[in-house]
This record gives structure tokens, C-alpha cells and sequence, in this order.
């Protein structure tokens, strides 16, 4: 019964939304702020869907996914545009991590006693801050050759290579230090067998040194690549990016905290103000125009139909008379694959199970021998994974700017809040609804409200109709407090 | 013997007083060491040099880190009041102290009020806002009232900076000329103003202790830690949450309107989560659930920020953030919160000491 007055519901509000659009605007106008809307819900999906599995499992409310999506826009940016920087600092990176590997192996060898760890996490601060000083950030932001093809790669902002293998062996060292503070911070955790983590370490070693060694080729390999791979490579990056962060934060700053949600809630909100600075710290506080898009997108044409589209592979497509840009599609067609797709995971797989039964009682789930900890961090991860791929899909279409991920979040939010915290379909239904009404807002904003009796239409700019999402908000939250979908306390 | 009266009260709030009287005397004894003798003419002598010196060089400027230090800790005790006292986790606190700014703003700007009448308004306008947002985000709990707190401030913050509005907000430059009546002047009598800012900062730790330590105070400690049980003893937790909520948007209102007088204008970023982000810093710094925590905590906060930022220029934003985050982790109940909570402890061991001391022991060093 309560099911179908959720749908109802829903129902009743995306008719009305796309009635009023209709009535207001007429079928040319409304379609293709219908489509816009869809686009604006497929990337709020992709947020809310993390937030929402995260929240309904472990109880935390995530700040920082606006940061994770930013951080994935921005990383699939620069490995589309700018491959030297991340040639340049992911070796830095692989080195600490290898330093800490080996170091949590040695923390059975320092003695216990109280100001150690703290001696040893000052001293490894200190001596990553040693290895990155001086590192040339700013000349290898700035290098970016944009098209396709790309420029012809010069030495110019690279360190030389000793130099940088110099800076390997710094930050290894720093890990060193920082490794038996690691080890002791997660010691809930079982540790890994000893030939994993030797052969991991290696692996990682390797990587590193191989990527350093063969900078230059391997730049050259990437800008020559076509727009598409490029395109299909930042995705991967980017999602890869959002996982492994997510990951960290949870073992790092999430998993000592629970019990303690307000702690976790003022820590995730300390992360997302310190995540946008450091973003604007590495790349600069101004913003990047859109990404270039695949060649699927490209041609500057319109076309008639979706089937000519996909012969002619023009930007745009024509809807009743109107452009619409084809990549939005794209965006769309994302959106929807990972509904389906985790809707199914969660469905049909073991993990997806075990996810469903801890939304219901994640207490008994651990009772029932179910080691939680672990699937706790693998929905972490696959939550800012989305995320962060939400971010690379949304740098066509809006660019990357520091702010992008406090105002993607806030949509998000209200998604989710009018969804439903915690459960799967009131994610995707708010985002919908949300998408719907920030479209036809925006037009409405835009084109002017004629009351009658009115000289001239009054018109706004398009940030009046992000704030009157908020009033949305207000209003599901008065009607029903938990959301459309979400469940009573 | 037993004291009584005023001895009594005398013992009980000696700290109190002597800090008061530091207070009082700050902006003469920072003249004396700090003050600009070149800029005060030779004639004036005796107690006029001294007032005058302290209007002079960086005795003036650090008058006004003072008065922030005051503005500031009356907004962090407002916010003490929800997260610490009645464990409301409110992510939209600087909306009122935004609204406080630019209500005060719009009225003496472009209406042309006197700041006194303004600031009457403004109580108005900050107790129907604060029970509007209350009366919808406190009909949930826990991390949704996080983000709906948020989102409501977000509201603001976008209407603050739309660029619709420009003519009466300033969009994103801001609002300024917000002049204050020319006798409490920031720039030409700042230790006037500076006595305004500690007479406000003093009613309202008053106030806020008054509020804490009532009855409807006791029954929001009750809310933080059990909200169930609380209503199962009768008591519509909604209506306390609800008194929190206006009493704390009323005080940081007011903080506000003191901050725009002050800074002679507002920008839209004290209505941005930067903000918010401030406060609960300086709140959990000090020590959320006590009200010198907050002080401590503005105080502390601010002084780090001026000195980060003198240091390392733009990163310190970066810095201050990561501090933010080490803070919550390692120090938890905050400052204050961690002095109550070991103090005993702390004094448990000392007398033992002592005691070993005096009866000659070697090793004066109780485990």
C-alpha cells in the first residue's frame, strides 16, 4: 500500500512537472528542457546514488562526494589534456604508497611506547614535505596541449630524471616513517598475507620506476592517441581515482569513527572544505573550459534523426526544430547504464546481497560472520567511484571549476533528501524529479514569468532557480519528512 | 569558615573578573606598548595621551582583532548552543549570521535608517527566520537536518550572489558603505567601539550562560543525550530544539550586524559554508557543551588564521583545513571539553605528588 503511494506519488509529480512545462513553454521548448532535465538527473543520479548506498549502509552522511566528484572531473581532464602531470606525480604518489606497504610490515619492530607514533608521523610529514619541495606544480598545470593529436611534447617544466627518481626515494622513505603510524591506525584490520603485500609493493615499485623511465614515450603514446581512447582512458582514471580515494578516507577517517557520527559528519565536512582548496591549490583557482568531446560528438552538423546521428556523428541532433547537443545524450545514456547496472549488482550479486541485508540491520549482518569492515569500504569505494565518474562525464558539459562540487552536492542532497535517504529508487526518482525542475525552472527563469496585469516579463538569472530547488525541498520535506520513498524512523 | 554574600561571590568569579579587567584595560595597555607616539601631537598629556595612543598604530589594529575575537565568539557560543548544548548538528549557521549583515546592511544603506532602529528590525527579522527554518529542518533529525541546515544556507548564499539582486546586495562584491552612527565609528573611534563590542560580547555570555543554566537549558542537555527518553518524560523536544534554534539565530544575527558595523559592509562569503566551517572549528577547538569553550576557540581560531595566513599567504586556507581535520581527530572534546573532563585526574596526581614531595621520597613520581 505504502509502495504504491510512493509511486503515486512519483508519478503524480513528474506528470505534473512535465505538464506544466508543456503548458508553459509548448511542446518545442518544454522537450528540450525535458531533455536538459534528464541530463541534469542523470549526473545528480550519479552523486546521490553513492550518498545514498553509503548513508544507508554505514550510517554516514558523505560532505566530501561533491569533492570526490570534482576531483574525478578534474583527474579525467588532465589525463585527457594534460597526461605529463599525472606522468609526473603518480610516480610520487606509487612511492608513498610502496613506502607505507613496507612500513606497516616494520611496525612490530618499534617499540611501544606512546609519543612514538607521533614522533614517527611528524617525521614522515616532514620528510614528504622535503621530497615534493620545490617540485615544478605551476609550469606543468600550465602545459596543456587541448586538441587532439596534441602538441609535439617538449622537455620544458619536466624535472630531469635523476631528479625526480631522487624525489622516489624521498617519498619511499616518508612512507617508511608514516607506514607504522598507518598500520597502528587500522589495526582492526587483519593484515593482508606477507607475499600480497611483497608482491604488491613490487608491483607498485615497478610501476612507478616504469612510468618515470618512460615519461617521454609514453606521452607521446598518449597524446597521439584518438579523442575516443583518450575519452575512454580519462573514465577509467577518473573512476579509478574516486575509488581509490574513497577507499582511504574510509579506512582513514571514517572506519575510527563509527559510533560517533557527529565526529564523521564534522570530519567529512572538514574534508570537503579542504578538498576544494586543495584542488584550487593544484590547479589553480580559475576554472577550465568543457572537455573536449568524443568524435561520436564532434562534427559540427545537426541531425535530422537519432539514426542519421550516429552515420553523421554531428554535435547536435534536431528535437521538434531545436539543437540539442548530443553529448547530453551521452550523459543520459551514463546515467542510465549505471542505474540498470547497479540496480542489478545489487540485485543478483553476493555482495549486493550483503549490501541490502546491512541497509536493513548491518548489526546482524557482522553477527551472522559476514566481515562487514571490508564490504563497508568496497561500497565506499564504489560510491565515490560513481562519483568521481559523474565528474569526468560531466567536465564536457559544464567544464571543471573549484565550485562545481559544493553546487553538484547540494543538488544532490535535495535529490536525495526528496528521494529518500538510503534507498536506491528514491535516489533515482529525486534526482529525476530534481532534473525535471531545475530544467523547466531554468527556462522559466530565463525566458520570464508574464503575470498578467505584468508591464514585462520578470525574469532572473538561472542561480534564482538553483537556490528555489532548496523551496523544493522544503515542501517534500513538510509533506512527507523522510522523502518520497524513505523510510520512517 | 563558611562564606556568604559577596565574598562568596567574590571567590566563585575571581577568574571571571580578572579577565574582565584585562579586557577592560586592553586597548589602553596595548597603546602604551604598541601605540604610535610620533602620531599623537606632544601636547596632550596624561590620561588623554594614553586614550589617544590607543587609537594609533598597531595598537588600533590589534583593537580590532579584538573586537572580531568578541564578534566571533558570540557567533561560536550561538552555535554552541545548538551542537554543544542540544547536539542539533546545524550546517546553515551562517545564514543568520549572514542575514544579520545584510538585513542591517539593506536597512541603513539603502533605506536610509539609523543602525539603532536597523538592529531592532533585524531582532524581528532573525526571530521569524530562525523559526521558519526551524519550524521545517527540526522536523528531522541527525544528518538529513545537516543537509537541510546546509541547503537552506546555500539558499541565501546563491540569492546573496545572484547577480538579479545587484543593485540592492551587490552580488559578489558585496555590500558596503553599512556605516554605523559616526560617535561608535570603527576607524575614527575604534576604542569606543571596542567597548561596544566587549559590552555586547559580555550580555551575551550572559544571556547564554542565563539560557544554559535554566530549566529549558537543562532540558536541552537532556535532548543531546537522549532525545527518546527526554520525550518519554513529557517534554515536546521539538519546542526546546525549536528554543535552541531561535535563541542561537537571534544571537548569531546579531554577531552579524556587529560584524557588518565593523567591517563598514558584507560580502556573500559569510553566508557560504566557509563560514559555517569557521565556527563549528571554533566550537570544537574550545570545546562544544561549554560556553568559554567557544571564546577560547574564536580566539584561538582567528589569532592561527592571521598568523597562518602571514606565513604561508594563500595556502593557509589549505593548512587551516587540514588543521581542522587533525583537531577533530586528536582532540575530540576540545580544549575546555578536555581540561573538564581530566582536571580531577590532573589535581588527583598532583597531590600526590606534593604529598610524596613533602614526605621526602625520592622519586616524586606516582604512576
Amino acid at each position: 500500500m505504502k509502495r504504491y503511494r510512493a509511486f503515486t506519488a512519483f508519478i503524480l509529480i513528474v506528470g505534473a512537472l512535465v505538464a506544466l512545462g508543456y503548458g508553459l513553454f509548448g511542446p518545442q521548448k518544454a522537450t528540450a528542457a525535458l531533455l536538459s532535465g534528464l541530463t541534469l538527473a542523470s549526473l545528480y543520479f550519479l552523486l546521490g546514488a553513492g550518498l545514498s548506498l553509503i548513508f544507508g549502509l554505514m550510517d554516514v552522511l558523505n560532505f566530501a562526494h561533491g569533492v570526490l566528484f570534482m576531483v574525478g572531473a578534474y583527474v579525467g581532464y588532465t589525463v585527457f589534456g594534460n597526461p605529463r602531470l599525472i606522468l609526473n606525480t603518480a610516480p610520487l604518489f606509487l612511492a608513498l604508497a610502496v613506502g607505507i606497504i613496507a612500513g606497516s610490515r616494520l611496525a612490530p619492530l618499534i617499540p611501544n611506547r606512546r609519543f612514538i607514533p607521533y614522533l614517527l608521523a611528524l617525521a614522515g610529514v616532514g620528510v614528504t614535505l622535503w621530497g615534493i619541495r620545490g617540485f615544478p606544480l605551476r609550469p606543468l598545470v600550465a602545459f596543456e596541449p587541448t586538441t587532439a593529436g596534441g602538441a609535439i611534447p617538449t622537455a620544458l617544466a619536466q624535472e630531469p630524471l635523476s631528479r625526480m627518481l631522487l624525489r622516489l626515494g624521498q617519498l619511499a622513505l616518508a612512507g617508511l616513517l608514516l607506514g607504522p603510524v598507518a598500520a597502528r591506525w587500522g589495526r582492526e584490520d587483519r593484515r593482508a598475507a606477507p607475499w600480497r603485500s611483497l608482491a604488491l609493493g613490487v608491483g607498485l615499485t615497478l610501476l612507478a620506476v616504469l612510468l618515470l623511465l618512460g615519461r617521454d614515450p609514453l606521452e607521446r603514446f598518449l597524446l597521439g592517441l584518438s579523442v575516443d581512447v583518450r575519452f575512454f582512458l580519462a573514465l577509467v582514471a577518473g573512476a579509478a581515482t574516486g575509488a581509490a580515494l574513497g577507499a582511504l578516507i574510509e579506512t582513514t577517517l571514517i572506519r575510527p569513527f563509527y559510533g560517533r557520527p557527529i565526529t564523521q559528519i564534522v570530519l567529512t565536512l572538514g574534508l570537503m572544505f579542504a578538498g576544494a582548496e586543495l584542488v584550487k591549490f593544484i590547479w589553480g583557482k580559475e576554472g577550465r573550459p568543457p572537455m573536449a568531446v568524443p568524435s561520436l560528438f564532434a562534427q559540427s552538423c545537426r541531425s535530422p534523426n537519432l539514426l542519421a546521428w550516429l552515420t553523421e556523428r554531428c554535435s547536435s541532433i534536431d528535437v521538434l526544430g531545436r539543437a540539442f547537443p548530443t553529448y547530453r545524450l551521452f550523459i543520459i545514456a551514463v546515467g542510465l547504464l549505471i542505474l540498470v547496472g547497479v540496480a542489478l549488482l545489487l540485485k543478483y550479486s553476493r555482495l549486493g546481497m550483503i549490501v541490502r541485508a546491512g541497509v536493513q540491520d548491518s548489526a546482524m549482518v557482522e553477527a551472522l560472520g559476514i566481515n562487514v569492515r571490508r564490504v563497508f569500504m568496497a561500497v565506499f569505494a564504489l560510491g565515490s567511484a560513481l562519483a568521481a565518474l559523474g565528474g569526468v562525464v560531466a567536465a564536457p558539459f559544464v567544464g571543471v571549476y573549484p565550485e562545481m562540487g559544493s553546487i553538484f552536492q547540494l543538488q544532490a542532497f535535495i535529490a536525495v533528501v526528496i528521494g529518500g535517504m538510503g534507498s536506491y529508487t528514491g535516489t533515482a526518482v529525486g534526482a529525476l524529479v530534481l532534473g525535471l525542475a531545475r530544467a523547466l525552472g531554468d527556462t522559466l527563469v530565463t525566458t520570464g514569468i508574464a503575470l498578467p496585469g505584468m508591464a514585462q516579463a520578470l525574469r532572473a538569472s538561472p542561480a534564482v532557480a538553483r537556490a528555489s530547488t532548496v523551496l523544493m525541498m522544503a515542501v517534500v520535506l513538510l509533506v512527507r519528512p523522510a522523502g518520497i520513498f524513505g523510510r520512517k524512523e | 569558615m563558611e562564606k556568604t554574600g559577596f565574598p562568596l561571590w567574590l571567590r566563585r568569579h575571581w577568574p571571571g573578573l580578572v579577565i574582565l579587567t584585562l579586557m577592560s584595560l586592553f586597548p589602553f595597555l596595548a597603546g602604551l606598548a604598541m601605540g604610535d607616539p610620533a602620531a599623537v601631537p606632544p601636547e596632550i598629556q596624561g590620561v588623554g595621551r594614553v586614550l589617544a595612543l590607543a587609537e594609533t598604530g598597531r595598537a588600533k589594529f590589534w583593537q580590532g582583532m579584538v573586537i572580531q575575537m568578541f564578534i566571533l565568539a558570540v557567533f561560536a557560543m550561538s552555535y554552541d548552543l545548538l551542537l554543544g548544548y542540544t547536539g542539533v548538528i546545524s550546517f546553515g549557521h551562517a545564514m543568520f549570521f549572514g542575514t544579520g549583515g545584510y538585513v542591517v546592511g539593506l536597512l541603513v544603506k539603502h533605506a536610509g535608517w539609523s543602525a539603532g532602529a536597523a538592529v531592532g528590525v533585524l531582532l524581528l527579522v532573525a526571530l521569524l527566520q530562525s523559526l521558519m527554518v526551524g519550524a521545517l529542518s527540526l522536523r528531522v533529525k541527525g544528518v538529513y537536518l545537516a543537509m537541510v541546515t546546509l541547503a537552506f544556507a546555500e539558499f541565501f548564499y546563491i540569492l546573496a550572489e545572484a547577480t538579479d539582486f545587484r543593485q540592492y546586495t551587490g552580488a559578489d562584491d558585496g555590500l558596503h558603505g553599512i556605516y554605523p552612527p559616526p560617535f561608535l565609528s570603527p576607524t575614527d573611534h575604534r576604542t569606543r567601539f571596542y567597548f561596544l563590542a566587549l559590552v555586547f560580547f559580555l550580555t551575551m555570555y550572559l544571556a547564554a550562560r542565563r539560557l544554559v543554566n535554566s530549566p529549558t537549558g537543562r532540558v536541552m542537555v537532556a535532548i543531546r543525550e537522549n532525545e527518546a527518553r527526554a520525550a518519554m518524560l513529557g517534554y515536546n523536544t521539538f519546542v526546546y530544539k525549536l528554543v535552541a534554534l531561535v535563541a542561537a539565530g537571534v544571537m548569531a544575527a546579531l554577531a552579524g550586524a556587529l560584524n557588518a558595523f565593523f567591517n563598514l559592509g558584507v560580502t556573500p562569503s559569510v553566508l557560504s559554508v566557509a563560514t559555517t566551517i569557521d565556527v563549528l572549528a571554533m566550537t570544537i577547538v574550545g570545546g562544544a557543551g561549554t560556553l568559554t569553550g567557544p571564546v577560547l576557540g574564536a580566539a584561538i581560531v582567528h589569532l592561527l588564521g592571521y598568523w597562518l595566513n602571514r606565513l604561508f599567504g594563500q595556502t593557509w586556507v589549505l593548512l587551516f583545513g587540514v588543521t581542522f581535520i587533525l583537531i577533530v581527530v586528536f582532540l575530540p572534546y576540545g580544549i575546555v571539553g578536555t581540561v573538564q573532563a581530566r582536571s580531577w585526574r590532573w589535581r588527583a596526581v598532583w597531590r600526590e605528588r606534593w604529598r610524596r614531595i613533602k614526605e621526602g621520597r625520592k622519586f616524586p613520581l606516582p604512576s
